[in-house]
């Protein structure tokens, strides 16, 4: 029965081909989603994820950086690099805003960096240089792609104008970008004065994070303070949450059209092949057996659709970046495994219309010609 | 005299219900016995094919029994007649009926994964089928490359791979030219005279009344006495075959007179070009 069953969806390789293809293409589109939604989310905390100080210190109340306002007297940090297992501690500001390119508008995280921080300051540059003097930005290298503005040219933060002196690598994200600034622009900006935003805290070596976090909670009042595994899961999970409704609903929509697929081609199977069905069920076949034989075809066609997708995932994915510096995909292993649960579903579901009519061939008709 | 290996009572088959009901087989009983040629004839739509499908198991008599080397199917559960089917009897259809993916071998080794020993002990038995129904060059042919005799030669050898009591054949010869449907008959003879297979046929082939052991006349639903001018002979005008006008359910109208024909091939010939065939008309008995 197996040898029918596969050689019989074998026989229609342009409809195999063709079902296959577009399953695989609504897998593919839940799959890139998903990689875009985890790229950008990751993207997002790229600044905290690779500043990895071993403590962050903001404002009570505040856990995280994405989206938050947090002010710290400036006198907490120099109480708290005078504790004992602080090797250093480095203030930054810290702001959300629109910065105004050529003709673009976007959304930022504005850092900025106190005189020769070296501690604070993007970790790759691919052209310019650091800022060294007021009204200087460094913006990431995509932006720049992206709004054709290079070094030298100058963008808007409020209501100041900036020069850019330096493009910074992996600091892009459509959501937010991450540019940085003189401390002494942004407290204008800010208006604000002797209060910092975060404080990066650098223990010693031996200088447990996790403890050194609870003192700094302890003894410097209405402070927050987190280890950077915390702080950057925080972090994260603020960031996915923003896409994650539409995501579901987009692998809702495309798990709902590779049903249709594959329940339409395992029905065009079996109505075309009723008669066949028919001459098997007088041969004596039960319908349990067809029944699973309708499951097994619907399981094959989805498990190339979607073995077509993990290729795509794999091996095309990873490149689209390179034509569209824009886009951050991060395909998962937990979100193929998601994809693949949700393929069995889908070849479950196909399936049940097909083996109701399949329960319903009447042998009888074999006789006909 | 044995136990018949078919025992049919009072089998009535209706479809529809109230005053759109048809009946297409009314009240009929039938003995078979083991080895026997038996033929069912009747003109068209005199419910032939519906009696055999009843026989087989594939419909359900409105009312009835159905004894099947002992076993009422008529009682039995849906979910018990595949293996009556698969095990007790074997099917040949006009159109062949072989599944199409299939090769030659897989085809008629299809029914055997349905019996107790499984495809690898009914191996020796297929091996054998084909060599005696001399399809040893067409093991691994698919079913499209075959000619009409040797698909029917096929089906024959599926039929007869799980060993069954019971070989119904429907019009086995209908789609076969007349040279090819003689061989057909004469394997459906043989199986029956030589290993004692019963056969029960349907057709409006007179040729096979040759072979039968008995014929039975089916009109209206009812088995009935053939009314004594048993035949009103025709010929064929392609092949010039002898057919009886009274059965036959292949014709054609062509310049206001009716032809019969012996099989679909020989009709899609005379279509092709009727007076290739007029040209010489073939006198009538």
């Amino acid at each position: 029965m197996f040898k029918w069953t596969w050689k019989s969806l074998f026989s229609q390789r342009g409809t195999l081909v063709g079902s296959a293809l577009g399953i695989a293409c609504t897998f593919i589109l839940v799959i890139f989603f998903d990689s875009v939604w985890r790229g950008e989310s990751l993207q997002v905390v790229s600044y905290p994820s690779h500043m990895k100080p071993n403590v962050w210190v903001m404002q009570s109340g505040v856990g995280n950086m994405h989206m938050a306002m947090s002010f710290i007297w400036d006198w907490k940090a120099d109480k708290i690099a005078k504790m004992p297992g602080v090797k250093r501690v480095t203030p930054i500001l810290y702001m959300n805003s629109v910065v105004s390119a050529a003709h673009t508008r976007m959304f930022a995280f504005i850092v900025g960096l106190l005189p020769g921080d070296k501690r604070a300051e993007p970790w790759a540059l691919t052209a310019g240089r650091h800022i060294k003097k007021p009204l200087e930005t460094v913006i990431p290298d995509v932006l720049s792609t992206i709004t054709n503005v290079n070094v030298g040219d100058q963008l808007h933060i409020a209501d100041k104008s900036f020069t850019v002196v330096g493009l910074s690598s992996g600091t892009y994200s459509s959501a937010n970008s991450v540019l940085f600034v003189p401390f002494s622009d942004l407290e204008k900006i800010l208006s604000s004065t002797g209060t910092y935003s975060y404080l990066l805290v650098d223990a010693e070596e031996g200088t447990d994070p996790d403890s050194l976090a609870k003192r700094i909670r302890d003894e410097v009042e209405k402070v927050n303070a987190l280890t950077h595994d915390q702080f950057v899961r925080n972090d994260l999970s603020l960031a996915k949450q923003m896409g994650v409704d539409i995501i579901i609903i987009m692998t809702a929509i495309c798990s709902t059209l590779a049903v249709l697929i594959v329940g339409f081609t395992s029905y065009s199977l079996v109505m075309r092949r009723r008669r066949e069905l028919a001459i098997i069920k007088a041969l004596g076949m039960g319908s349990m057996n067809i029944l699973i034989s309708v499951i097994i075809q619907s399981g094959i066609l989805t498990l190339f659709g979607f073995t077509i997708a993990v290729l795509f995932a794999l091996f095309v994915i990873p490149y689209i970046p390179l034509i569209l510096p824009q886009l951050t995909l991060a395909v998962s292993f937990t979100s193929l495994t998601q994809i693949g649960l949700i393929a069995l579903v889908v070849a479950i579901l196909g399936a049940l219309i097909p083996a109701w009519l399949v329960s319903r061939v009447e042998p009888a008709t074999a006789f006909h010609v | 005299m044995p136990e018949p290996i078919i025992k049919a009572r009072n089998l009535t088959k209706s479809f529809g219900s109230d005053h759109t009901a048809v009946i297409a087989v009314n009240n009929v009983t039938i003995d078979i016995q083991p080895g026997e040629v038996v033929l069912i004839m009747g003109p068209s739509g005199s419910g032939k094919t519906t009696l055999l499908s009843m026989l087989g198991g594939l419909l359900n008599p409105s009312k009835g029994t159905i004894e099947i080397d002992g076993t009422n199917i008529t009682t039995l559960k849906e979910s018990a007649l595949p293996e009556i089917r698969a095990l007790k009897l074997g099917f040949i259809f006009q159109a062949f009926n072989l599944l199409d993916a299939l090769t030659v071998e897989e085809n008629i080794l299809f029914p055997a994964q349905l019996h107790p020993g499984g495809i690898n002990q009914a191996q020796d038995r297929a091996d054998a089928l084909i060599n005696q129904l001399n399809l040893e060059k067409r093991r691994h042919a698919l079913p499209q490359t075959l000619s009409g005799g040797e698909k029917q030669r096929v089906a024959i050898a599926r039929a007869l791979i799980n060993e069954p009591k019971v070989i119904l054949a429907d019009e086995p010869t209908g789609n076969l030219d007349s040279q090819t449907g003689q061989e057909v008959m004469m394997i459906l003879h043989d199986i029956a005279r030589e290993q004692g297979y019963s056969v029960v046929l349907v057709t409006h082939d007179p040729r096979v009344e040759d072979i039968a052991d008995r014929i039975l006349w089916l009109e209206d639903g009812k088995l009935g006495d053939r009314k004594q001018e048993l035949h009103k002979w025709s010929r064929d005008p392609v092949c010039g075959m002898r057919v009886d006008e009274w059965t036959a359910d292949i014709k054609a109208d062509y310049d206001n007179k009716q032809y019969y024909f012996c099989s679909e091939k020989c009709l899609h010939q005379f279509n092709a070009d009727p007076d290739q065939y007029l040209k010489q008309p073939r006198s009538s008995n």
